[in-house]
């Protein structure tokens, strides 16, 4: 576990030069708009979250829980901190003034010492104001091609976290017009499987983002006319086979998907 | 790619444009000037990418939140011209005009507030219109990107144009409805557009009704549901019952079972679900809240069946045949056996256990099964639902057999009997018979459930059967008796209590007493008429009259009784070991009332005036008992007096309410003038004494003198009391003092 963190670390900190897909080549190339979900924004959705800024993808990252819940020394002690208002480096410097010998052992320092350098600190979805300018998020990885403050698509790492994700979205009344696809990845919250779904997840986004990029490809009203075989290009409905390929890729990471409206 | 008319290429302008959006983004005041500034850019003749950009950015300039509805008024008027021919091109690409249909959602919801404030501006009406009718038109045969976008779009209309319940947000248009149209309206007419806007509903809706299959789309009309069902109440109805009686499996049933429907199943079926859950969420009692309810559960039903693969189908169904099974074999086992079994098995030799009379299987492995290994309450579950299930045809055949088996057993038991008589010495072997049921035998407690009842069941068969056929024999009876019904069981004796025993469980049966009083809950009707000492105590089971039975069981249960004991031996100690139920409670009584004294001083007051009662009965009839009234009164008054603060005004309603003052009581509360914050109470409170129960006026003006007297602190506000009920004490007081203290003559003269 800690070495895969460890992996992710070194290769935050050497490989944001160097692309690592055929896709990213081209850095005018169109490129999908990602936000990655999970309960506390501080495993899996920035394991996504670094995994996709790594692949060149505009990326954000939000945590649906109404706490940031860490593991403590016992199950009933978890460490817990407020969104929005703690940073992942005080989390680390606290934790590691706590007891560094556990929260190295267990994953926990790797983990938050990777995320300080992706962003600030954990954001929670239900206080995200979607479509607000991102204006002063230059230094977040993955923060170029955000700043509108909307994705194309919600990747959400849990069951729990996608209803609360559609359910915050129906309560939001949808004000924006703007589709978005809101879909959710099963992944185990450890550190392995983490990093598993983290490559599960740029295979997605990859997958995505060509049907995307073949859909921009077409130009003009030929698409338009020539109707029902040309209709077969467009993004949004073939999100459904992309998908369905992707599951047979990834037979243990079961999805859901929906679309729904910002 | 297209070849640019200009000496700036496409991407320099690109890059240009998205520049100027970066400084937009950063500062939302630019954004009039700027967006008005590239319209010529992004018109319909300009190149591909550049249309595409500027639709886009259109349609985020309208939605974004950082403008505020006057910024988004003016934005929105002014992009109209263009708005409108770029979707009314007739070779539009996709893109752009997928992303002018969403700028035209975001843009008509402003659009229609404008022209309800300002009627005037024709023009702008004009171009919202027919970029209106011309989305519409183009909405069934657009490509599905473009058409979800319509939908939005419809939904936006709709919104917009039916009457609000004004919950939503004000917030980006979404608070625009029909209710804000003025019924005389210039421009607007009302009744048009809401009837627009049910038809727009109802194509809406068309995706659910039609039962389509086309994913996307069904998606994006269901998240776009919920804020008009939950905030236009006269489309709630329409849409709830369309959502309901969309089928989100039909093509399951039309079309192989790929990867790809499976996604499909999937989202359509968690979408229609997530919609349901979100509405029962916000609005639980929703009048259609149990179809709600039904119909989710529908849904995860119907999704376990097609989705988790068809090998657990069939799993279940060959369950449900051998289930079926069984139970056809069962049927064909105990009808074949009831008769057989009972006229070979059942009695031949003489002991026979319960548990075999009832056993009605041959299976070997079955009968040597010990059911006492069922935990109990397992094994009235399987009762219950046994007998919930049981056919009454088999149930009845078993009956009969057991009830021949019985007979059987009877006729010979009869018939040893008759050869024991003869033989003589045989009475012996019958009884040690049924002995050893208990303990003998592993099977005996084979389903203990059946054993009590099923001895009723042998009694009476017993008395229906033999007695007109046998001349009764003792032995007989005896015999049959105690096969069929158990031995009378005796309870061991109790162990002797020893006196520290009984006070000690005494005290255990009095707390429980109090045990209601924490489940019990306060009466309903804050002030029903008081019935004063006349009330009945358990004239309901509220907290209440549960108190005012504890209070009676403190004072009258033992009145009269106690006489002997005070009245012989008084010692204190002899009282400590041999606490009376009445003390017992009056104990528990004064703990409750501590534990809380300032929400229990009605209680307090209840209770004294209970003790006040009964002192006064004990004193008529001269029973000379002990009096417990002055006791308990100064005892509570000590609990609560070294917690009492400033702001505590239960204490004068402490005083005022309980049925006697003595001068012992109230001087009780000179303890309070020691603290300086509390003076002002103890003083007030014998004020309101003072003027309120004249009886006691005297006994408290005098603890308002001793006060005096007492505290120095205290003097000025008991000086102004004073002052006024018993003028000329103070004078005199003083007077006293200094004559007493220096003797001088001049001291009068200085009072005076």
């Amino acid at each position: 576990m800690a070495s895969s963190a460890m992996d992710q670390m070194n290769g935050a900190s050497s490989s944001s030069s160097s692309a690592q897909n055929g896709q990213n080549e081209d850095s005018n190339a169109f490129k999908l708009k990602f936000c990655t979900v999970c309960a506390s924004n501080q495993n899996r959705s920035m394991e996504g979250h670094l995994r996709l800024s790594q692949a060149k993808y505009p990326v954000i990252s939000f945590g649906t829980g109404s706490l940031v819940r860490l593991p403590g020394p016992t199950i009933s002690q978890p460490n817990v901190y407020k969104f929005n208002e703690t940073s992942y480096d005080s989390i680390y410097r606290e934790l590691e003034a706590k007891d560094p010998r556990l929260y190295r052992a267990n994953g926990l320092l790797n983990m938050l010492g990777r995320n300080r350098q992706v962003k600030w600190g954990p954001e929670r979805w239900q206080d995200w104001q979607i479509g607000m300018p991102r204006v002063k998020h230059e230094h977040d990885k993955g923060s170029e091609g955000m700043e509108g403050g909307v994705a194309d698509v919600v990747i959400t790492c849990e069951e729990r976290c996608w209803d609360a994700v559609v359910e915050d979205l129906m309560n939001r009344g949808s004000p924006l017009n703007r589709p978005v696809h809101v879909i959710n990845i099963d992944i185990k919250d450890n550190h392995e499987e983490a990093s598993i779904g983290g490559r599960a997840i740029v295979d997605l986004a990859d997958s995505l983002n060509k049907i995307a990029a073949e859909e921009r490809e077409k130009v003009g009203a030929a698409a338009f006319d020539s109707g029902g075989a040309a209709g077969r290009s467009s993004f949004d409905e073939r999100v459904p086979d992309v998908l369905a390929d992707w599951q047979e890729r990834w037979p243990n990471l079961p999805a859901t998907w929906t679309l729904a409206w910002f | 790619m297209a070849a640019p008319a200009k000496p700036l290429t496409v991407n320099e302008q690109l890059q240009q444009l998205n520049a100027a959006r970066k400084i937009v983004l950063e500062n939302p005041a630019y954004y009039d000037k700027i967006v008005k500034g590239i319209l010529p850019i992004i018109g319909p003749s300009s190149p591909v990418e550049l249309r595409r950009w500027g639709a886009e950015f259109l349609a985020e300039s309208l939605s974004t939140p950082a403008l505020n509805s006057r910024g988004k008024e003016n934005l929105t008027v002014a992009i109209l011209e263009t708005l409108r021919s770029l979707v009314e091109s007739q070779t539009e690409d996709p893109l752009v005009l997928k992303a002018s249909v969403m700028a035209a959602a975001s843009a008509y919801p402003v659009v229609v507030r404008w022209i309800i404030h300002n009627a005037y501006h024709t023009e702008s009406w004009e171009h919202m219109s027919a970029i209106k009718s011309r989305i519409l038109r183009i909405w069934d045969g657009a490509l599905t990107p473009i058409k979800i976008c319509c939908i939005k779009f419809a939904q936006r209309v709709v919104l917009a144009q039916t009457a609000s319940n004004n919950t939503e947000q004000k917030l980006n248009g979404l608070d625009v409805s029909l209710d804000k149209i003025p019924p005389n309206h210039q421009r607007l007419d009302p009744r048009y557009l809401e009837a627009e806007a049910t038809g727009l509903l109802d194509r809406m809706l068309g995706t659910l009704q039609d039962n389509s299959s086309d994913v996307v789309l069904v998606d994006a009309t269901l998240n776009a549901l919920s804020v008009l069902i939950r905030t236009r109440p006269g489309t709630s109805n329409r849409i709830l019952n369309a959502v309901l009686n969309f089928n989100p499996f039909t093509i399951a049933n039309s079309s192989p079972m790929t990867s790809k429907t499976k996604v499909m199943i999937k989202s359509m079926e968690k979408t229609t679900r997530m919609l349901l859950i979100h509405l029962m969420k916000r609005e639980p009692g929703h009048p259609m809240a149990q179809r709600i309810h039904q119909h989710i559960e529908k849904l995860m039903r119907s999704r376990a069946e097609v989705l988790d693969e068809a090998g657990r189908k069939r799993a279940l169904a060959d369950q449900a045949a051998a289930g079926y099974g069984d139970a056809k074999r069962q049927r064909v086992e105990v009808a074949a056996t009831g008769v057989p079994q009972l006229q070979i098995q059942p009695l031949a030799p003489g002991p026979q256990s319960l548990a075999a009379l009832f056993t009605l299987t041959t299976n070997p492995g079955l009968q040597a099964f010990d059911a006492t290994q069922i935990p109990v309450a397992m094994a009235s579950r399987i009762s219950v639902k046994t007998l919930a299930t049981i056919d009454q045809q088999i149930l009845n055949q078993a009956l009969m057999g057991i009830r021949n088996r019985l007979s059987a057993y009877k006729a010979g038991a009869v018939a040893a009997a008759a050869a024991a008589a003869t033989a003589a010495a045989q009475p012996a072997v019958l009884n040690p018979d049924t002995a050893p049921l208990g303990i003998d035998e592993d099977d005996d407690d084979y389903e203990p459930d059946f054993y009590a009842a099923e001895d009723t069941e042998q009694i009476l068969n017993k008395l229906d059967g033999p007695p007109p056929e046998e001349p009764p024999q003792d032995q007989n009876a005896e015999t049959d008796t105690a096969l069929t019904a158990l031995a009378t069981f005796k309870l061991p004796p109790p162990p002797s209590l020893d006196p520290e025993a009984v006070v000690k469980v005494g005290q255990i049966a009095a707390a429980r007493v109090f045990g209601p009083l924490s489940t019990l809950e306060e009466p309903a009707v804050l002030r029903k008429p008081k019935a004063g000492i006349n009330r009945l105590a358990a004239s309901s089971y509220d907290r209440d009259s549960w108190l005012t039975l504890i209070t009676r069981l403190a004072t009258r249960s033992s009145a009269g009784l106690e006489d002997a004991s005070s009245g012989i031996k008084p010692e204190e100690a002899l009282d400590q070991s041999r606490m009376t139920l009445g003390t017992m409670i009056r104990e528990l009584l004064y703990n409750y009332v501590l534990e809380d004294f300032r929400r229990r001083i009605e209680t307090a007051v209840a209770w004294l005036c209970e003790e006040w009662y009964n002192d006064q009965i004990t004193k008529r009839s001269k029973l000379d008992g002990p009096l417990h009234y002055e006791k308990c009164a100064q005892r509570l008054l000590d609990g609560f007096l070294p917690y009492l603060t400033a702001q505590d005004k239960i204490l004068t309603r402490f005083l005022a309410e309980i049925p006697e003052l003595s001068r012992a009581l109230l001087g009780r509360l000179t303890a309070l003038c020691r603290d300086p914050t509390t003076v002002q109470l103890a003083l007030t409170s014998l004020l309101y004494l003072a003027m309120m129960r004249p009886p006691v006026r005297e006994i408290a003006l005098d603890t308002v003198q001793d006060i005096w007297i007492e505290f120095e602190d205290a003097r000025p506000l008991a000086a102004k009391y004073l002052v006024k009920w018993r003028p000329g004490f103070i004078e005199a007081q003083t007077a006293a003092a200094s004559a007493g203290s220096d003797g001088t003559p001049n001291a009068p003269a200085i009072t005076a």
